[in-house]
């Protein structure tokens, strides 16, 4: 909203001196948001009122012409012109070098300069409406034609800004830091927390009493809707232009002037926020009916777009239909015509919620539509009808009104409210003096009670539609009136309780630092909802996934109950750029089952849960290594993180996976996650060309955090340890499993351990076969072995893999 | 010929101890040991002398020959410790080896950041349902029933649910305060805890605007607690994760949930508060809202507001990622570009 701050002034005398840096601080500290403030009369520097003294034909050039031009100061300049309507004596508007105009109203300001024009040098332009900003004030019919301010009583070389009283500051506010502010939609109400701010005396409204005993007809079928309905007949109006004054102030608060009486109405909105509007009485047959529409009733607003009502809409209607979108916009057909010669004025509220509803059912929210939607004070009509009928008075001195009408249905009850000093005081902090907060509250309306230990207060009408209902609302009034920054601040102490101790929330990071640190991968965020072909991919059936209502695409409209998915696209997005990496994610996924909350009896939460997903992404030929690298980053995840180990069972084939390269991750006897080579098939469907992933899903709420780190200390070996490694050739479908459980039947007791060395399967190797190498740690905590003792052990081992899985030791 | 052994041991010394390396140490070694090196043919000379001085002179050559063969030994041993075990030609200027790439995603940075300090500060961490239903949203929250952020255009209703009673209503949380009242409902005053998570909105996107983005909820409360103590607050928190004194103000502002409410603005750190185009030349970001919580909240969330009052503070992390990095894109963040990500440490 942009507010002049000369209007303002209309209602609140500030000082002369005014620092507007710091008003817009205050205002900005203590009430609403200031965006900006701009200087309007900078516009217009260096532009000056000019009088022709002389048109002069253009030597080469027949559109162009000369004027000797009197600019003040005793000093006539040459300033070469293509104005149409250029005369001797004429007052223009002369842009001298150095003001900012705009090329026949077109493309960015470009600044004047003293320029040749077909020969003949140039002081300056004297400039169109359209060059200068003001078209809306100073319309033209074509562009060629200079703004004629003969009208103008002031001597040549008056500044514009001055000429036309355009020395004023606009302020721009925030729209969003004052929807819970009906009150400060207009000049006054900013007008009375400036008042309040700078203990400075607020004009007062004289009330409008009607000089005529003849009721104009007011029907409110419903009083909910429409609390109150003032309606006034007024004849001996016109149209015309408003006075420049009017037009000048609507318009520099970035409203367009349309005629005297629309302007009337926007004006008072402008002023005082409450909405007002005029329909020409001739077109309102018998009387005015505030009621709700008739399902499919037709109207035609006065944007010309056509309606068809519902019954939840609220109508003006007069004896034939509606005339009128309650609060939103008038109808085209009944609001000010060309002959319109007496009106039928409407100051009236409306309930909040049925505007907001309605503006926004049609798209058609509207300057009214957005004050009333905030709730508008029912009394604010009152100053609304006094402005109003004041304005007319004076543009149309012939005016009269012939019939009045006030029907106030449903009046508003002020809030009252008490509050207890030593409540006060501990939530400030602090003692604010009586007399203070008898005066800020005193300015801002509300009438103080004092009692010895509180004060009893009376909430004005205006911030008691919704805004102010309880004393942590005085309070707030008290505290930003005496000025936040003026609160000492004071430091918040503790009570030494007991450590914080979050072993879930630890283990949600530190498996996260794991990952990112330990295991070189990347973590992403992914949106909740999946795109289709990726959930076509990864999931046989949509059945039990959750949707939107309003999902941000056509094609995003499940909500994950995997992460797989959107890894997936993740990685189609990485694919283009990287050949190798690896990523992962922690975030919840939902399922349309298992309703419980555990918060509340009655709320019916799906089921929830967090969950990890990772992807390991290689080349085809890698992906062997993709599998063992997964599988030992999850293998190891435990005891980095002290958390209960996992286990892994080849028991259900995840829909997604390759038929060979899968495995199940089991916590105890619980299955918690997959992982697996994501199917080629599956690749196809996401679009991934020609990467290869291995991905691992774990419900990390699954996880169990031990109570403390779970470091076991074994004594360092005394004697020596001993690696043998050993060499053979298995069928190529042998599993290292087997060979453990080979080695692992009747161990011999100085074989410490069992490591893999390598496996190949290749050229060198006959078909079906392949060469693995083992490490066998062989040792004692005793002694030191013999080579004759080794070998024992060795050639034990030797035995028991040639006889259970028929190897061909190749060498030791 | 004694003082031609005596100059050749004076000098083969010196020249021994003068090798650079074990290739000069080699010439040296044969021109003096070697076949036609001057010991050998001093050796050779010897038959041609008297019989009588043979004896003698061959000990002599023997024994100068053995004090050289032993010096050549002990600057050979001098020369193998100082050797490089490397050709001269390794290039130290070569770029390093650059450890492990991974990393945590920056808005997880932020939150650690001030997981740790808030934590510093006695606070716990809470985490929350995604999905909530509208109840949580927004009843418990003192919203007016007809606030526009019910209707769909604002929040992600979920299909099935998207009509019915207050708890039958489900959507993707639209903030988290909703979620700080589940704490409060089990937890007894007076505490304090913070509560990071991710939330979401319907709306158009662009560079500022995202369907979902990162809070930070944290809330502290007690009795006789001033907005001035919130401010402290919020002033040691952001000095800490920023590791300078960054100004604090608090003005006015409204939110339903909160009473009074603030606007909380941290000084720019990019211009230091003197204006730039990251602050729009005001010197301020905005940064969260903050305030006491409603007496309705509390109400809601079983807290007597008469005996209790407390703080409460939202801050975006999403923009304060931005402000500490200057990115200028909010969608960046849910990209999953590595390219992006992996900037970040």
């Amino acid at each position: 909203m942009k507010l002049s701050l000369n209007w303002i002034k209309d209602y609140v005398k500030l000082p002369e001196d005014m620092d507007l840096s710091r008003l817009a601080y205050d205002l900005t500290m203590s009430t609403v948001e200031v965006e900006g403030v701009h200087d309007l009369g900078k516009d217009f520097d260096k532009m000056i009122v000019g009088v022709i003294e002389e048109v002069v034909p253009h030597p080469n050039a027949d559109a162009l012409r000369i004027c000797r031009v009197d600019i003040g100061g005793g000093e006539i300049k040459e300033i070469v012109c293509g104005g149409t309507n250029l005369e001797n004596g004429m007052k223009v508007l002369v842009a001298c070098p150095g003001a900012m105009v705009r090329w026949h109203g077109e493309g960015d300001l470009v600044e004047i300069k003293n320029a040749k024009l077909r020969g003949v040098a140039s002081f300056g332009m004297i400039c169109a409406s359209v060059e200068v900003g003001l078209a809306d004030l100073f319309p033209v019919s074509d562009t060629h034609e200079i703004m004629d301010l003969s009208y103008l009583d002031v001597p040549a070389g008056t500044p514009v800004a001055k000429a036309l009283d355009l020395d004023d500051m606009i302020l721009e506010i925030d729209n969003k830091s004052m929807t819970n502010r009906p009150d400060l939609w207009g000049h006054y109400g900013i007008a009375r927390e400036l008042a309040a701010l700078y203990d400075l005396p607020l004009v007062e409204f004289t009330p409008y009493t009607p000089d005529t005993e003849v009721p104009y007809d007011v029907r409110i079928a419903n009083g909910d809707k429409c609390p109150r309905y003032i309606g006034a007949k007024i004849e001996g109006l016109s149209v015309k232009p408003a006075p420049y004054k009017m037009q000048s102030r609507i318009w520099r608060v970035g409203m367009r002037p349309i005629n005297a009486l629309v302007d009337v109405t926007n004006y008072v909105m402008l002023a005082l926020g409450q909405p007002t509007h005029v329909f020409d009485s001739n077109h309102i047959i018998d009387h005015i009916e505030v009621r709700p529409a008739n399902e499919g009733e037709k109207l035609t607003l006065l944007n010309g777009k056509e309606l068809e009502l519902v019954a939840d809409d609220l109508v003006i209607a007069d004896a034939e239909g509606a005339v009128a979108l309650a609060g939103v916009m008038g109808g085209a057909k009944d609001s000010v015509l060309p002959e319109t010669e007496s009106v039928i004025l409407e100051v009236a509220n409306f309930d909040s919620k049925s505007v907001r509803r309605t503006a926004l059912r049609y798209d058609n929210r509207t300057e009214a539509s957005s004050r009333f939607e905030k709730a508008v004070d029912p009394e604010r009509c009152d100053l609304a009808v006094s402005m109003a009928m004041e304005l007319f008075g004076e543009l149309y001195p012939e005016m009269k009104v012939t019939a009045y009408n006030d029907q106030y249905v449903n009046k508003l009850v002020k809030k009252e409210i008490d509050v207890d000093f030593d409540w006060l005081d501990r939530r400030l902090g602090m003692r604010i003096p009586q007399e203070i907060v008898a005066r800020k509250l005193g300015a801002m309306g509300y009438e103080v009670t004092f009692t010895e230990t509180g004060m009893h207060i009376v909430v004005p009408t205006w911030r008691s539609t919704g805004d102010v209902s309880i004393k942590a609302d005085i309070m707030e009034e008290v505290a930003r009136m005496y000025g936040y920054e003026n609160f000492q601040p004071t430091p918040i102490t503790t009570t030494f309780d007991a450590a914080i101790n979050q072993l879930d929330m630890d283990l949600v990071r530190k498996v996260k630092e794991y990952l990112a640190f330990r295991c070189d991968m990347q973590e992403i965020f992914t949106y909740p909802w999946m795109t289709d072909n990726f959930v076509n991919a990864i999931l046989p059936t949509t059945e039990g996934v959750l949707a939107l209502s309003t999902p941000p695409s056509p094609t995003e409209k499940y909500v994950r109950s995997t992460l797989l998915p959107n890894i997936c696209k993740a990685i189609v997005k990485n694919e283009r750029n990287f050949d190798e990496f690896s990523i992962f994610e922690e975030a919840q996924i939902f399922a349309d089952r298992d309703y419980t909350s555990p918060y509340d009896e009655v709320e019916k939460l799906p089921y929830q849960a967090k969950h990890l997903g990772c992807a390991f992404v290689g080349k085809a030929e890698r992906i062997s290594e993709l599998f063992r690298t997964a599988k030992g980053v999850i293998e190891s995840m435990p005891r980095f993180t002290h958390m209960e180990g996992f286990t892994f069972k080849k028991e259900e084939k995840p829909y997604w996976a390759d038929d060979t390269v899968w495995m199940n991750v089991y916590l105890n006897d619980t299955k918690i996650g997959d992982i697996a080579l994501l199917s080629r098939k599956a690749a196809m469907t996401c679009g991934i060309k020609v990467l290869s992933a291995v991905l691992v899903e774990l419900n990390m709420d699954a996880f169990k955090p031990l109570k403390s780190r779970t470091n076991k200390y074994t004594r360092l070996p005394e004697f020596p340890m001993n690696d043998y490694d050993l060499s053979f050739l298995v069928d190529s479908m042998v599993k290292w499993d087997d060979i453990l459980a080979a080695i692992n039947t009747k161990k011999p007791a100085l074989l410490q351990n069992v490591l893999f060395v390598d496996e190949y399967k290749g050229k060198q190797v006959p078909e079906g076969k392949k060469s693995m190498t083992i490490r066998l740690v062989i040792g004692s905590g005793e002694k030191t072995l013999t080579s004759a003792e080794i070998e024992q052990v060795a050639n034990n081992i030797i035995k028991k893999l040639t006889k259970t899985l028929s190897a061909d030791i190749r060498s030791v | 010929m004694k003082e031609k052994l005596d100059a050749l041991l004076r000098d083969g010394a010196a020249k021994i101890q003068a090798a650079k390396n074990e290739t000069e140490l080699q010439e040296i070694k044969g021109a003096l040991l070697g076949k036609q090196g001057a010991v050998t043919e001093l050796l050779k000379e010897i038959p041609k002398l008297d019989v009588s001085l043979r004896p003698e002179m061959g000990k002599a050559v023997n024994n100068v020959k053995n004090l050289l063969a032993e010096q050549i030994a002990g600057r050979r041993e001098e020369l193998k410790l100082k050797a490089s075990e490397i050709a001269p030609d390794f290039d130290c200027t070569l770029p390093g080896i650059a450890p492990k790439m991974g990393g945590l995603h920056p808005i997880t940075q932020m939150c650690y950041d001030l997981n740790d300090a808030f934590r510093s500060m006695g606070f716990e961490v809470f985490q929350g349902p995604e999905i909530t239903s509208e109840y949580y949203a927004f009843d418990n929250l003192n919203f007016p029933p007809n606030h526009p952020a019910r209707e769909s255009m604002d929040t992600y209703w979920l299909e099935g649910h998207d009509s019915g009673e207050a708890n039958e209503k489900l959507c993707l949380r639209p903030h988290l305060t909703g979620g700080s009242v589940r704490y409060m409902q089990t937890h007894k005053p007076p505490y304090r805890f913070v509560y990071p998570g991710r939330v979401y909105r319907n709306e158009t996107t662009d560079a500022r605007h995202e369907r979902a983005f990162f809070q930070y909820e944290a809330l502290i409360v007690d009795k006789d607690l001033t907005y001035t103590s919130g401010k402290v607050m919020i002033k040691s928190i952001l000095s800490k994760v920023f590791g300078v004194d960054v100004p604090v103000r608090m003005r006015a502002g409204f939110f339903p949930f909160v009473e009074p409410g603030f606007e909380i603005d941290m000084g720019c750190l990019v211009c230091g508060g003197k204006g730039c185009s990251v602050c729009k030349h005001v010197g301020w970001i905005e940064i969260m809202p903050g305030g006491t919580p409603h007496p309705n909240v509390l109400r809601a969330a079983g807290v007597d507001p008469d005996e209790y009052t407390g703080f409460y503070v939202n801050i975006g992390l999403d923009r304060l990622v931005m402000m500490r990095y200057g990115v200028d894109d909010v969608r960046l963040f849910h990209g999953t570009d590595l390219r992006f990500l992996g900037q970040f440490h």
